[in-house]
């Protein structure tokens, strides 16, 4: 699970260009939305292409959504649930 | 003060997915009907399935150009069907330009720049110019989903103010891979087509169409209706997502009224911009609400034509032309239940019923807002006429080249050495703060960059309301982006991220959110003449009720997509970026450096005489003008050098002349840096005080843009 919390916080970095932050300094029990990352609406649906792409979860309902990308953590473990790629 | 003059809709040209023509699309709106279905193959083939609703036009003249070129070439010969007269401008409103042409031809890699001709979206302008052979400017504004309307707003101003007597204005935009994928990966497509104003509504569908007008003062021609008044306005919120309490779109709406001298009450109908997702939907119910005490009927269209972009504020102008013609109102196609948390009662059904004057909305991404008043054309015009006498002054300048900043720039220039290159990206965003740029490309930073720093030169705490940005290509590294991925994913994963940006407005929403800039933003884009229409656009919007507005132009160099794009760059030129921006204000301030575009015209024989009379009528030209920077893209070199070469003798000056190209390199923006260098010619009393510097462009425009002290 550390493994894909600290798979995540690189990914993020890399593909939000969050390029002033170290996956050190995330705090992955921190709000993702609208917290210090300054992440926003654009951001999670770059954050579901990119969780579909890498890890063959698909996101597509807003109230799961909104639960999953809640936190760094909560997005982990709904991936290590759902995704095939992991379990395979 | 006298009256202002009435702005007479002379002629339309329409086509649209409910048909082509006023007959059809009269017809299809009284019955209701939705145009929305599955994309077919004959715009372009799918590689994931099933294929998404949208609004497509079935049947398209078979032409060479890109299908928006044909649309709008066959829109412009309708408007101007049976009238004489030739328009001094054009005002194209467009998004897609000739990218779908262009998404084929990357697919397929094609290395030939010349099949990319019509990519730029000012080629759609260049084109229909062309067309009905208008010689004067041919401007394009990108201001996403309000162009149209921005385009028509341009246009009122333009005949307002007496700059033209007849201007042909709207939008276009054809279907693309670009806007299909990309309005579907941000999940703004209601995938059972769109339902605006529905309790159940789920978002848009794409659509694709043109509507051009053909506008005119002149009080002999037959009017079909009249533009009583425009508004535009900033939401300065969010790249993509409009302000939540409408805020933006309640300033465009109070704004259209006032210009057009009219109040809610007199208003008889409101055309939604109503595209069907939740949150447009939900703010622009909000403002209609917060000013409307009794809301008129009101109506989206958008679930019969679905969204066409930019050419939708400019249909629904021809389409409520239309209501008022035959008084009737069409229905809210799609909606069975109104939406109760909109507050609204939407018209379900068409129903005829007298209509005189209309309110018309389109809103777009960047918060870029812009609404229509269109009355019948017997409705009493009231208000006092525009009288722009002050020039445009410069409190602050700013520019980027290969050589660094403003001052390096300018300090490499003074020692006549070349400032071409491309900056290193670290240096170019230094002071931009990491946090907000995060996710922008080149082209933002580049165009934030220069804002930013205009502002800080002008010495002044406030930012100005208005931005008006020239870019002759936009975000290439945006749009490249977002093609790979499509590609390389088979059409799988679009980014969304990639899609905001490749707008060529997000760079002006961006500095907009910065700098808490509400008032009017524009994009242009034309060409190597972007700057110049930027500046035009300056000049026709900004009053002295304005603080005051960012005059920008930048372009980014992209080592693959430029040379294809840009007729001036061979694979052997070396790249070559930057820009360069000003805050003005519209104030005469003596002691300060004014701007003015005197000139701006399709070169012709005729229009190069015309140049040269404006520079030889004046008995003391010579004592004026101190020096001229000439700008001559490498595309245009002969028939360039051979135009200036004519200016000179003819108008006898004996000058010095700087050909700015061979010092900032080639691209489309150059001459916004040539702008800067002129100024600080007179800052450094290089030249004398009491006289002009000319910066001239030559090629397929002529454009003269004088700069002195006041």
């Amino acid at each position: 699970m550390d493994t894909l919390i600290n798979d995540l916080k690189n990914r993020l970095i890399e593909i939000l260009n969050l390029s002033d932050v170290t996956p050190e300094e995330i705090d992955e029990n921190a709000q993702l939305v609208g917290g210090d990352l300054g992440i926003d609406s654009i951001d999670v649906l770059e954050m579901v292409v990119m969780v579909e792409k890498d890890y063959g979860v698909i996101i597509n309902n807003k109230d799961i959504g909104e639960k999953v990308f809640s936190t760094i953590a909560a997005l982990a473990d709904y991936i290590q649930k759902n995704s095939p790629k992991l379990s395979s | 003060m006298s009256t202002r003059k009435k702005i007479l809709i002379a002629g339309i040209g329409l086509i649209s997915p409910l048909g082509s023509g006023l007959k059809e699309t009269t017809l299809s709106l009284k019955k209701n009907i939705s145009a929305i279905a599955p994309l077919d193959k004959t715009v372009f083939q799918l590689r994931q399935s099933p294929p998404l609703p949208v609004g497509q036009i079935r049947s398209v003249d078979q032409s060479p150009l890109p299908r928006t070129h044909t649309l709008a070439i066959k829109a412009a010969k309708l408007a101007m069907n049976g009238i004489s007269a030739t328009p001094d401008a054009v005002i194209i409103g467009t998004t897609t330009g000739g990218i779908l042409h262009t998404e084929e031809l990357l697919s397929a890699e094609v290395t030939d720049p010349g099949q990319y001709r019509h990519h730029g979206l000012n080629s759609v302008a260049e084109e229909v110019a062309g067309a009905i052979h208008c010689s004067g400017p041919a401007l394009t504004v990108s201001t996403a989903c309000s162009s149209g309307t921005v385009a028509i707003s341009m246009a009122l101003k333009m005949l307002q103010s007496g700059q033209a007597e007849y201007v042909l204005a709207g939008g276009v935009d054809s279907l693309c891979r670009l806007t299909y994928y990309g309005f579907h990966s941000l999940q703004l497509v209601d995938h059972t087509g769109s339902r605006p104003m529905d309790i159940k509504r789920q978002g848009m569908s794409v659509a694709e169409g043109v509507s051009l007008l053909l506008l005119t003062c002149d009080e002999t021609a037959t009017p079909l209706a009249q533009i009583l008044g425009c508004g535009l306005s900033c939401d300065a919120h969010h790249p993509a997502s409009p302000h939540p309490e409408g805020k933006g779109a309640m300033e465009a709406m109070q704004q259209a009224m006032n210009n057009g001298a009219v109040q809610a009450r007199d208003i008889d109908y409101i055309n939604l911009h109503g595209t069907g997702t939740p949150d447009n939907d939900i703010a622009e119910s909000k403002a209609i609400v917060a000013l409307f005490p009794e809301p008129p009927p009101l109506s989206s269209i958008k679930g019969a034509t679905g969204h066409s972009l930019a050419a939708s504020g400019a249909i629904e102008a021809a389409i409520v032309t239309l209501c008022i013609r035959e008084g009737f109102i069409p229905g809210n196609t799609g909606c069975l239940k109104a939406d109760p948390e909109c507050g609204l009662s939407p018209i379900l059904q068409p129903r005829q019923q007298p209509v005189r004057t209309v309110l018309s909305n389109s809103f777009g991404f960047g918060g870029n807002n812009a609404c229509l008043v269109i009355a019948a054309s017997d409705y009493p015009t009231s208000g006092l006429a525009i009288s722009t006498t002050s020039p445009l002054t410069i409190l602050g300048k700013a520019c980027i080249s290969g050589a660094g900043h403003t001052e390096n720039s300018m300090g490499s220039f003074s020692r006549l050495e070349a400032i071409a290159g491309v900056l290193n990206g670290k240096i170019l965003a230094k002071d931009l703060p990491a946090r907000a740029v995060r996710r922008l490309g080149r082209f933002s930073k580049l165009a934030m960059a220069i804002a930013d720093a205009a502002l800080r030169d002008s010495g002044l705490q406030n930012s100005p309301d208005s931005v008006f940005l020239g870019t002759g290509w936009g975000a290439l590294s945006e749009t490249c982006s977002f093609l790979d991925k499509l590609r390389e994913s088979d059409e799988k994963f679009p980014s969304p991220l990639d899609f905001v940006g490749s707008v060529h407005n997000s760079a002006a929403g961006q500095i907009a959110i910065i700098h808490k800039a509400t008032g009017t933003n524009i994009t242009n884009s034309g060409g190597d003449y972007s700057f110049e229409q930027a500046l035009l656009a300056t000049d026709t919007f900004l009053d002295d009720s304005s603080p005051g507005a960012f005059l920008l132009a930048a372009d980014e160099a992209h080592a693959v997509l430029s040379p294809l794009f840009d007729p001036s760059i061979t694979p052997e030129t070396p790249l070559a970026d930057g820009g360069g921006g000003f805050y003005v204000t519209r104030k005469a301030i003596p002691g300060k450096i004014s701007i003015q575009l005197s000139f701006f015209h399709k070169y012709q024989e005729t229009t190069l005489t015309e140049l040269i009379n404006a520079f030889t009528e004046k008995e003391s030209a010579e004592k004026e003008c101190a020096m001229i920077l000439a700008g001559i893209p490498a595309a245009d070199c002969r028939d360039g050098k051979r135009q200036l070469d004519i200016f000179m003798r003819q108008t006898g000056l004996d000058i010095p002349v700087i050909h700015y190209r061979k010092f900032t390199g080639e691209f489309a923006s150059a001459s916004s840096v040539a702008a800067v260098m002129a100024i600080h010619l007179l800052e450094e009393s290089v030249v004398a005080r009491d006289r002009k510097i000319l910066v001239l462009g030559f090629g397929k425009y002529l454009s003269a843009i004088e700069f002195m002290y006041q």
